[in-house]
């Protein structure tokens, strides 16, 4: 589904080059969870950012499906973003103004759907997290686990096929952690390409495979087995 | 989508009050001034447009060319009428209106006794064909077709009958005649040029019976026939003024001829043209124009500054919404819509508050604003058109600058939002350009206004009242003038022609003897008392006196007629003082003029014009006017003394006293109202712009209050915050202040251009204004840093 092939991204200083990614090779099937770990810059989510459209300027080749994101018109690639791709963080980025429906709403007024169908996805979404009781809250008026769940409804509420996760559970305890991550695996059972970054073992054990990562190369590189 | 927009926008200006109430205020309070000056501008504009085919409406005005000048009035003969009929195919209709009071009033009886009343006008039958005004009560036809008949207006109806319905069939007295009351015609409009309270049939009057080529004296009016030539017209003209008038104009060396001027162009128009009712100069109508569109951009320029300023605080929305897949024109239609909201919220606002202003300002300014013409279905466009368009353009950088973010730097926190700074600077600097402009503008008018008032006008104003008399009177004024001195109420009496600060009628003049060269000169008929009654100087040479022969007496050759000449005059002659005193001098109507004094010259005009020539000669026959000095005391008392005189004397004439002064006044009329509405405008330009000034200092002082925290830790005053916060900002106004100064200098100029006798430029009404505006600029930013100073730097501290 996705391909990488000898993909740079540096920095130019004044004496040197300083790559955050070097030499990345690395082929995404449909259906994988796979979990990148390593310490703190060792490009993490500069390679989700890269995975996720939001940051073109690397060398190398990106392939999704069998095109390559470099040759696409900016509105091709406009379109693929928004229908394959969504998007969770660590700090869960809610958007203050607007009630917990309305952050779910959002992605898909982006994407012309319509109202019924807005309804509709929204109904199913809330009720599956069960957040029923609080969807006319403001973010500020919940936990950060549950604002995590609502980034995480809104990340799928648009379908996408692959979703990118940044230390999803960063700034949680383990309890809300742990919750997180069973949703994570049960939209997974339900054919979602997951990618999450993070530091946690514990989390990648939720995963099909897991990568290892060290100043922006790929160290190891396994499939997790689960009994 | 729209909904959501709606919803998200309100939620925004709702959570900002402090920007959202200076964003609102000001683009309500310069809405309200554009919509105002609009209304104004449209009514301006209407004049006369209300009457059937205006567009084929012409009133037709004389030259007159006379040693080597040319002179425009407003009026044309009496037989000029009857020959358009009569001769010329592309006429449809003619008529004449002889508006009397540019004579005299007149009294009327309608059996309570005489009223003055000067909206008197004799018209032909044919002045309904041509303006089509409503008639209440009367066949239009035939209402003015006969001698003695006379049509009222409504209101005059219900004045002298009680009703309009009565009033017709009825009969008063004019000077004495008999008329009846034929008929009741609804009120001049408001807009039209022409305002009258009796309409009398011109049969009635003796001018009418053998019209003639002169005098000028009528206003005339033609109706084309549609689709007439109009260059045709006046070349037909030409040939009718050869042919009636070529003899007379070679025989009195003088040159005439007609011209027209469309109906809808007369109240803005030359105002010398329309002597009716005063008009509007079309400058101001521009200026104003102007000036509305300027206080819009003023309160444009706020909700674009503190918007562009604010990107930086909602830049983590906008990355967020565009991971999320929001195209850069749906950003852009969010933003757009919170400015559009914000605008349609303004007019709302503008509208209300518009019918609370309404009745003060008709009495402010005496302009009716018609605020139902909002709602006609054009007012109801420009309202919504004006939305949009403020709108838009408020909304358009500011939602550019904030949809073309780019995401991971919007979500990283990384923008900086030093690229649109200079946008904001310069409009900043804009806003306080066009607020000094104004303020400069006004000074600068305010200071020749005043300097009108206050100039050596070469008379004295103070403590002389006039009274007019009628000429049937005549005989009557050496009593009713020996018996207002005797009462000590005056302490001279001078019988005039004109007032002194108007005077008017032009002679020609030749230099003694030599008849080659000849030039105009003002005349001013009155008798020796006039240089006492208003203190003109004599700076060579003596006054006439009473026994000295009048211009009625002049038929005998060795009588010589004294005059005396302003100092202009004798330059224009070529003479000294000296030499002039003796000389013979032909006026025209006699060759037996001889100058007996030499005056210094006095501002006989408006301001506007140079001091020229003058002679002043004694000729009762043309005189209509009492100039009155009070006797020193209480004016009031004086006043009532003179009334009392006059009351026993002309029992049946009203005693209707004017003040020179206040005459003299209202000679800048149109200057005081822009004066008025220039200190209007430039106060909510200063105002606006400093509402804008004071967000955008609080936005700069919410983002810098940790720094200004640390240094009031390391011991900052409150001095040294001020001047962190308010560094920047003077720079700008600095810039402005400058632009201001160019602005002003060239306003000086081509608005003091218009004046011949103009005040001195000084710099105090650049440096007034543009302290004026420094210090409230300073006042506003001192509160702001007040306020930040007043916090508790372990607190501000400690959130960070």
């Amino acid at each position: 589904m996705i391909q990488l092939k000898e993909l740079d991204k540096y920095i130019e200083s004044r004496f040197q080059r300083v790559f955050i990614l070097k030499g990345i090779d690395l082929t995404i099937n449909e259906g994988e969870f796979i979990t990148l770990m390593g310490p703190s810059g060792a490009g993490k989510s500069t390679l989700l950012n890269i995975l996720g459209l939001l940051d073109e300027e690397y060398e190398g080749e990106y392939l999704f499906g069998d095109r390559s994101i470099k040759s696409m018109k900016d509105r091709e690639r406009s379109a693929l973003h928004k229908s394959e791709f969504g998007y969770i963080f660590q700090a869960y980025h809610l958007i203050d103004e607007l009630t917990v429906y309305e952050n779910i709403e959002t992605p898909l007024l982006y994407r012309n759907v319509s109202s019924n169908e807005r309804k509709s996805i929204i109904a199913n979404l809330l009720d599956r997290f069960s957040m029923v009781a609080k969807k006319d809250l403001f973010p500020a008026q919940l936990s950060g686990g549950q604002q995590q769940l609502v980034g995480i409804a809104r990340a799928v509420a648009g379908r996408p096929r692959v979703l990118l996760a940044d230390e999803p559970t960063g700034n949680l305890h383990s309890g809300q952690a742990k919750e997180i991550m069973e949703v994570f695996q049960e939209l997974h059972r339900d054919g979602t390409t997951i990618i999450q970054a993070t530091h946690s073992r514990e989390n990648a054990d939720y995963g099909t495979r897991l990568i290892d990562m060290l100043d922006g190369k790929i160290e190891k590189d396994e499939a997790i087995i689960h009994v | 989508m729209w909904k959501n927009y709606l919803k998200i926008s309100l939620r925004n200006l709702r959570k900002r009050k402090l920007y959202t109430a200076i964003n609102l205020l000001g683009l309500t309070i310069a809405l309200v001034s554009f919509i105002a000056i609009s209304l104004y501008i449209h009514h301006e504009w209407s004049y006369d447009r209300m009457i059937t085919d205006s567009d084929r409406i012409y009133k037709i005005n004389q030259e007159f060319i006379s040693a080597g000048e040319s002179q425009l009035v407003g009026s044309s003969p009496a037989l000029l009428p009857v020959t358009l009929r009569e001769d010329f195919t592309e006429v449809e209709k003619a008529t004449l209106v002889f508006d009397l009071s540019i004579f005299s009033s007149v009294m009327v009886d309608a059996g309570q006794g005489n009223q003055e009343e000067s909206k008197f006008a004799y018209v032909d039958e044919y002045f309904y064909d041509v303006f089509d005004f409503e008639m209440i009560a009367g066949n239009r036809e035939t209402v003015l077709s006969e001698p003695n008949q006379i049509v009222l207006t409504e209101s005059t109806a219900n004045r002298l009958f009680g009703s309009d319905a009565s009033a017709t069939g009825k009969s008063l007295k004019v000077d004495g005649k008999d008329f009846l009351v034929t008929g009741v015609m609804r009120d001049f409009p408001s807009t039209s040029h022409m305002e009258f309270d009796f309409l009398a049939s011109f049969k009635t009057h003796r001018d009418s019976r053998e019209p003639q080529w002169s005098p000028s004296n009528y206003y005339n009016y033609v109706k084309m026939k549609p689709g007439a030539d109009m260059t045709q017209f006046k070349s037909n003209m030409d040939q009718m003024v050869d042919k009636y008038l070529g003899s007379d104009m070679d025989e009195y060396g003088f040159e005439t001829a007609f011209f027209t001027q469309p109906l809808t162009s007369i109240h803005l128009g030359d105002p010398t043209l329309n002597p009716i009712k005063p008009g509007t100069e079309i400058k101001y109508l521009y200026i104003f124009g102007v000036v509305a569109i300027l206080l819009i951009a003023i309160g444009m320029i706020n909700y674009v500054n503190l918007a562009t300023a604010e990107a930086t605080e909602r830049n983590k929305e906008v990355g967020l919404r565009k991971v999320m897949g929001a195209g850069r024109m749906q950003l852009f239609g969010q933003f757009v819509s919170e400015s559009m909201l914000l605008s349609f919220g303004a007019i709302l606002l503008s509208i209300l508050l518009l019918y609370l202003i309404a009745i003060p300002f008709e009495n402010f300014g005496g302009v009716p604003l018609n605020l139902d013409l909002l709602f006609s279905p054009i007012g109801m466009v420009g309202l919504l058109g004006l939305a949009l368009i403020v709108g838009l353009l408020a909304g358009f950088y500011p939602s550019m600058i904030l949809s073309q973010m780019q995401p991971l730097k919007a979500l990283g926190n990384k923008l900086k939002i030093g690229s649109g700074a200079w946008v904001r600077k310069s409009l900043v600097v804009f806003q306080f350009f066009v607020s000094m402009g104004l303020l400069i503008a006004t000074f600068v008018v305010k200071n020749q206004l005043d300097f009108m008032q206050e100039v050596n006008l070469g008379y004295e104003k103070e403590q002389v009242v006039a009274l007019n008399y009628h000429h049937n009177m005549r005989e009557a004024i050496p009593t009713l003038r020996d018996e207002m001195v005797r009462s000590g109420a005056a302490s001279s009496i001078s019988r005039a022609a004109d007032m002194p600060h108007n005077v008017k009628a032009g002679y020609k003049i030749f230099p003694g003897g030599d008849n080659t060269r000849e030039f105009m000169i003002t005349g001013y008929a009155a008798d020796p008392e006039l240089i006492k009654t208003i203190n003109l100087e004599l700076v060579e040479g003596e006054n006439y006196s009473e026994s000295d022969p009048l211009r009625s007496s002049l038929e005998d050759e060795n009588s010589l007629m004294p005059i005396l000449l302003n100092e202009s005059g004798i330059a224009e002659m070529g003479w000294t003082a000296k030499v002039a005193i003796g000389k013979r001098v032909n006026m025209g109507f006699t060759n037996n003029a001889v100058v007996k004094g030499v005056i210094k010259d006095f501002y006989f005009n408006s301001l506007h014009q140079k001091v020229g020539p003058m002679v002043i000669f004694n000729d009762p026959n043309e005189a209509n006017i009492l100039l009155i000095k009070l006797s020193a005391g209480n004016p009031t008392a004086n006043l009532a003394t003179i009334g009392e005189v006059w009351t026993k004397l002309v029992p049946d004439r009203p005693f209707n006293p004017k003040f020179l002064d206040q005459e003299y006044a209202s000679l800048y009329q149109s200057e005081q109202n822009v004066s008025l509405i220039f200190s209007l405008f430039s106060g909510i330009a200063v105002f606006i712009a400093c509402m804008g000034l004071f967000g955008l200092v609080s936005y700069v002082a919410l983002r810098r209050t940790r720094e200004i925290s640390i240094r009031k830790v390391l011991g900052a005053s409150q001095g040294d915050v001020l001047q962190v916060l308010s560094m920047d900002f003077l720079k700008l106004l600095g810039v402005s202040a400058v632009l201001a100064i160019g602005f002003g200098v060239w306003f000086s100029d081509s608005w003091l251009g218009a004046f011949a006798n103009r005040a001195a430029l000084t710099i105090w009404p650049f440096v007034i204004a543009i302290l004026a505006v420094m210090v409230l600029a300073m006042l506003t930013i001192g509160y702001r840093s007040w306020k930040v100073f007043r916090l508790n730097p372990a607190k501000t501290l400690k959130s960070e």
